[in-house]
C-alpha cells in the first residue's frame, strides 16, 4: 500500500508510477483547454485519469484526500461506501464540505435510519442549513429503507442520500447505483464490513491511525477502491482543520 | 314577520270548508298561478310551458327511500348509497343521489325489463341482502313518478306508488301529509298555525303569498313535485375501467407475434387515460389458451404513466421472459387503478439550469408525500435547533409538515455556541464505568479537551449541571462525555462526533 503523504500536492501522482501518461506526451503544446475540457467530463476516462487526475471530481475539502481520489473529488452522482468498524470514526466529519456545498445548491440531504439522533446544532455549528435536512427513523424496516433510498436518489432535489445498512447484495447496490444515475444523487452507505465484491464504484475505509503523538484530529482514510483507480491508496486526513 | 300570519289566519278559514268541493276548480287555479309565474320571469307563457312539459313527461322516476341510513353519519351513508347505487346501475343509466334515497331514471328501461314489476324486483332482493349485511331493516320505501322530487315525496310518505302520467301526479300528491316536505321548524310551525296538514292545501294558496311566507325554495320544491320547475341531479359516476380484449382469428405460439396487438390495445388504454386526464401504474394482461387456465401477467410500473413507448417496452420485457403453456386464442388488458397524470414541465430556455428549482419543486413534494405514504406519518422527521442551553433541549424534532409550515417564522440562530457539538446525540445518556481508575465504555477513553461546564434548566426542577469533556475512545470513536457536578459524579456518554 502506498502512502499519499510522501508526495507534495503540486507532484502528480502518475509522474513516478506510471511512466507512459498521455497528457504529459505532448508537455505545452497549447492543449491546456482541450485538457481541461477532458478533464472536466466525468464520463471520459483516459488510462492516466487516476487519483489525483482530472477535475471532474466534486473537492471534499480535505487536500490529502483529493490526491487519492480520481477526478480531485467525490463524483458527482452513484454510490459509494464508508466502512468504518463502529460508527464515529469521523466518516461524517469528512462528508461535511460535502454536505455544506450541496445545500448551498439548494438541494436536499435525507438521513435514511440513522444509528443515533441527528444533532441539529452540530449542523448549524458546521454552517449547513437544516432546513434542506430530512432524517427517516431509525425503527424502518430494511425493506422500506431501501426503497425510500432508491426513490430519494431518483428524486433531482435530493442531492445526497445518507443511510446506514450493513448487509446488503450486490443486486440491490446495482439498483441503488443505477438509480443514482438516473437521478444525479450521490448515495453513502455506511457499513462496518468491506465486501471484496461490491459493484459501487468508491469504497473507502477509515481507519484508526492513534498512537502517542497523534492527535484527535488524524485519521486514516484508505480508499479501496475507486472507479478509475489502479489500486488502493491511503491518507493521513485531519478532520478537524477547519474549525 | 308576525303580522303577515296573523293576516295569512284571516283567510284560511274561508278557504277550507270548501275544500272538498274546489278539486275541480283546483287545475284552473294553479294553471293561472302558473301563468303568473312564467309572465314574472319575463319569458312567453306558450312557448317555455309545452317545452318543460314534454322535457318532462318523457322520464319516469323510480326511487328508494331508506330511512334507517339517517341512523348513520353522512360519510357512511355516502359510502352505502354509493354501493346501491351500484346495484341501481343494473335497471337505469342515470342514477342519482339525494338524502338518504336513490333516485333512477327507469322510463328509458321500462320495455327491456317488461314493465316496472321487473325492475322492482330485480333491485329488491340484491338491496334486501345488502342492508342486511349491514345490519340494517331491510325493508325500503319505494314510487315511481314522472318528476325527481314527486318520486321522493311518494316513497318518503311510504305510499309504494306508481303514477305513470303527470296530469295524474297533482291529485295523487295532494293526499301526502306536509310532513314529507323538507322544512325547517319555523316553517313546519307556521304550516301547522295556517291549518295546512296536506298538500292540497297548499295548492289552493297563491304562491306570491308562499313564496313570501316561506322563502323561494319552499315553492321551488313544490314546483319541482309537479313538474313546472328543474330539477337538478347528483348523478352517479361509476369509477373508471379499462378491459379491451382481441380474439385471434388463429392460434398463436409465438408471443412476438403478439406484439402488433398488444400495441393496438395499449393505444386504446393510452386514449381511454388521455381523454380521462389519467395515468396507471398496474395493468393486468390475460392471455387465454384453449381448454386451460388462462396466463396472467400483471404489470406494476413504479412511476405512474400513459405513455404507450414506455408501455409496450415493459410488456415486451414481460414477454421475454414468460412461457406459455399451450397457444394463445385471445389476448385481454384490464386496468382497474388509475392515478392522478403529473407532467413535468420542460423549461422554455435551454440554458435554465436545474439548480435554480426550489425545495418548493412538485417533483421533491410528491416524493416526500410518496415517502410519508409509505413509512407512515411520523416517520419522516426535519430537524431544527432551538435556542436552548441544555443540549437535549436544543435539537427539535418536527414533522415535515410543520417544518413546511414554521420554515417562514424560524430564524437562523445569530452564532451557535463555538464549543464543539457532536453530530449524534444519544436518545439518553449512558452510563460509563470506571474501571481501573480509567474511564470505560467499549474501550478505554482518555479526554482530549474540556471541561465545558453547563449548568441550566434549574427552574424546570430537573437541575442540569455538568462538565462535558470531548474524548476519544481507543478504538478510535470520538465522543462527548460528561461528568454529573453533584454528589455522586458519574460519568456518562452523551453523544458520538462522527
Amino acid at each position: 500500500m502506498t502512502t499519499i503523504q510522501n508526495y507534495s500536492d503540486t507532484q502528480p501522482l502518475h509522474q513516478n508510477q506510471y511512466q507512459s501518461a498521455p497528457a504529459d506526451a505532448f508537455p505545452g503544446a497549447g492543449s491546456s483547454d482541450i485538457d481541461e475540457l477532458i478533464q472536466g467530463n466525468p464520463k471520459l476516462w483516459r488510462g492516466c485519469d487516476m487519483a489525483g487526475q482530472g477535475m471532474h471530481g466534486r473537492s471534499t475539502g480535505f487536500s490529502q484526500l483529493d490526491a487519492i481520489l480520481p477526478g480531485r473529488g467525490w463524483p458527482e452522482k452513484g454510490l459509494m461506501e464508508v466502512i468504518t468498524p463502529h460508527w464515529g470514526m469521523g466518516e461524517l466529519q469528512l462528508l461535511i464540505p460535502l454536505m455544506r456545498s450541496i445545500v448551498e445548491q439548494g438541494k436536499w440531504i435525507l438521513w435514511i435510519s440513522p444509528p443515533y439522533l441527528l444533532y441539529a446544532p452540530a449542523l448549524v455549528q458546521a454552517g449547513i442549513n437544516t432546513d434542506q435536512v430530512l432524517v427517516v427513523k431509525l425503527d424502518t424496516s430494511c425493506k422500506d429503507a431501501l426503497w425510500s433510498m432508491e426513490k430519494a436518489l431518483q428524486t433531482e432535489n435530493c442531492g445526497l442520500v445518507l443511510a446506514w445498512q450493513n448487509w446488503l447484495p450486490t443486486k440491490v447496490l446495482r439498483r441503488l447505483q443505477l438509480a443514482a444515475d438516473t437521478g444525479d444523487t450521490l448515495g453513502v452507505l455506511f457499513k462496518h464490513h468491506d465486501s471484496e465484491h461490491s459493484p459501487s464504484p468508491i469504497r473507502l475505509r477509515i481507519q484508526d491511525s492513534y498512537s502517542d503523538n497523534a492527535g484527535f484530529n488524524e485519521s486514516e482514510v484508505t480508499v479501496i477502491k475507486a472507479r478509475g483507480n489502479f489500486r488502493s491508496l491511503s491518507a493521513n486526513i485531519n478532520l478537524y482543520q477547519q474549525t | 314577520m308576525k303580522d303577515p300570519d296573523s293576516e295569512a289566519q284571516l283567510p284560511l278559514p274561508c278557504i277550507a270548508p270548501v275544500s272538498g268541493a274546489q278539486i275541480i276548480q283546483l287545475p284552473a287555479r294553479s294553471k293561472s298561478l302558473a301563468l303568473e309565474q312564467t309572465s314574472k320571469t319575463a319569458t312567453s307563457e306558450a312557448s317555455s310551458k309545452p317545452i318543460t312539459r314534454r322535457g318532462k313527461s318523457n322520464s319516469l322516476w323510480y326511487a328508494l327511500y331508506l330511512p334507517q341510513l339517517s341512523e348513520l353519519d353522512s360519510t357512511q351513508q355516502k359510502k352505502y348509497l354509493t354501493q346501491l347505487a351500484k346495484l341501481a346501475q343494473g335497471v337505469s343509466s342515470t342514477v342519482s343521489f339525494h338524502p338518504q334515497a336513490l333516485i333512477c331514471e327507469i322510463r328509458s328501461s321500462l320495455k327491456y325489463f317488461a314493465g316496472i314489476d321487473a325492475i322492482h324486483q330485480k333491485l329488491q332482493e340484491p338491496i334486501e341482502e345488502q342492508l342486511q349485511q349491514w345490519n340494517l331493516a331491510d325493508d325500503f320505501c319505494y314510487a315511481a313518478s314522472p318528476t325527481v322530487r314527486g318520486s321522493l315525496l311518494l316513497a318518503k310518505s311510504g305510499h309504494n306508488a306508481l303514477i305513470y302520467r303527470q296530469e295524474n301526479l297533482r291529485s295523487a300528491l295532494g293526499q301526502l301529509s306536509t310532513d314529507v316536505l323538507d322544512l325547517n321548524k319555523e316553517q313546519r310551525r307556521r304550516l301547522l298555525n295556517m291549518g295546512i296538514r296536506y298538500l292540497r292545501d297548499i295548492w289552493r294558496l297563491p304562491s306570491d303569498g308562499l313564496r313570501k311566507r316561506f322563502g323561494s325554495n319552499f315553492v321551488n320544491q313544490l314546483n319541482q313535485a309537479l313538474g313546472k320547475a328543474a330539477e337538478p341531479t347528483h348523478n352517479y359516476i361509476p369509477p373508471p375501467a379499462f378491459s379491451a380484449s382481441y380474439d385471434l382469428p388463429y392460434e398463436l405460439e409465438n408471443l412476438d407475434r403478439l406484439l402488433p396487438i398488444t400495441d393496438e390495445l395499449l393505444a386504446q388504454l393510452c386514449d381511454f387515460l388521455q381523454r380521462r386526464d389519467l395515468s396507471t401504474s398496474s395493468l393486468v394482461l390475460s392471455l387465454f389458451h384453449e381448454k386451460r387456465d388462462s396466463t396472467e401477467v400483471s404489470i406494476g410500473l413504479r412511476m405512474a404513466s400513459r405513455s404507450q413507448k414506455h408501455l409496450t417496452l415493459l410488456l415486451e420485457t414481460h414477454f421475454d421472459k414468460l412461457s406459455i403453456p399451450a397457444p394463445v386464442i385471445a389476448i385481454k388488458i384490464e386496468v382497474k387503478k388509475f392515478d392522478a397524470f403529473f407532467v413535468k414541465s420542460d423549461s422554455l430556455l435551454k440554458d435554465e439550469t436545474p439548480a435554480s428549482t426550489s425545495y418548493n419543486d412538485r417533483n421533491l413534494i410528491q416524493f416526500m408525500e410518496q415517502l410519508q405514504a409509505r413509512l407512515g406519518e411520523n416517520y419522516v422527521k426535519s430537524v431544527s435547533n432551538a435556542a436552548q442551553h441544555c443540549p437535549e433541549h436544543a435539537n427539535l424534532q418536527l414533522d415535515y409538515k410543520e417544518k413546511l409550515n414554521r420554515r417562514s417564522s424560524v430564524a437562523m440562530p445569530a452564532e451557535a455556541s463555538m464549543n464543539p457539538r457532536p453530530l449524534w446525540l444519544l436518545q439518553e445518556p449512558r452510563q460509563l464505568n470506571i474501571n481501573k481508575g480509567r474511564l470505560f465504555y467499549r474501550r478505554p477513553i482518555a479526554i482530549v479537551s474540556g471541561p465545558e461546564r453547563i449548568e441550566t434548566h434549574w427552574w424546570s426542577g430537573i437541575d442540569v449541571c455538568r462538565d462535558y469533556y470531548v474524548a476519544r475512545e481507543l478504538n478510535g470513536s470520538r465522543l462527548w462525555i460528561y461528568k454529573e457536578k453533584n454528589h455522586t459524579g458519574k460519568w456518562y456518554l452523551h453523544g458520538i462526533f462522527a
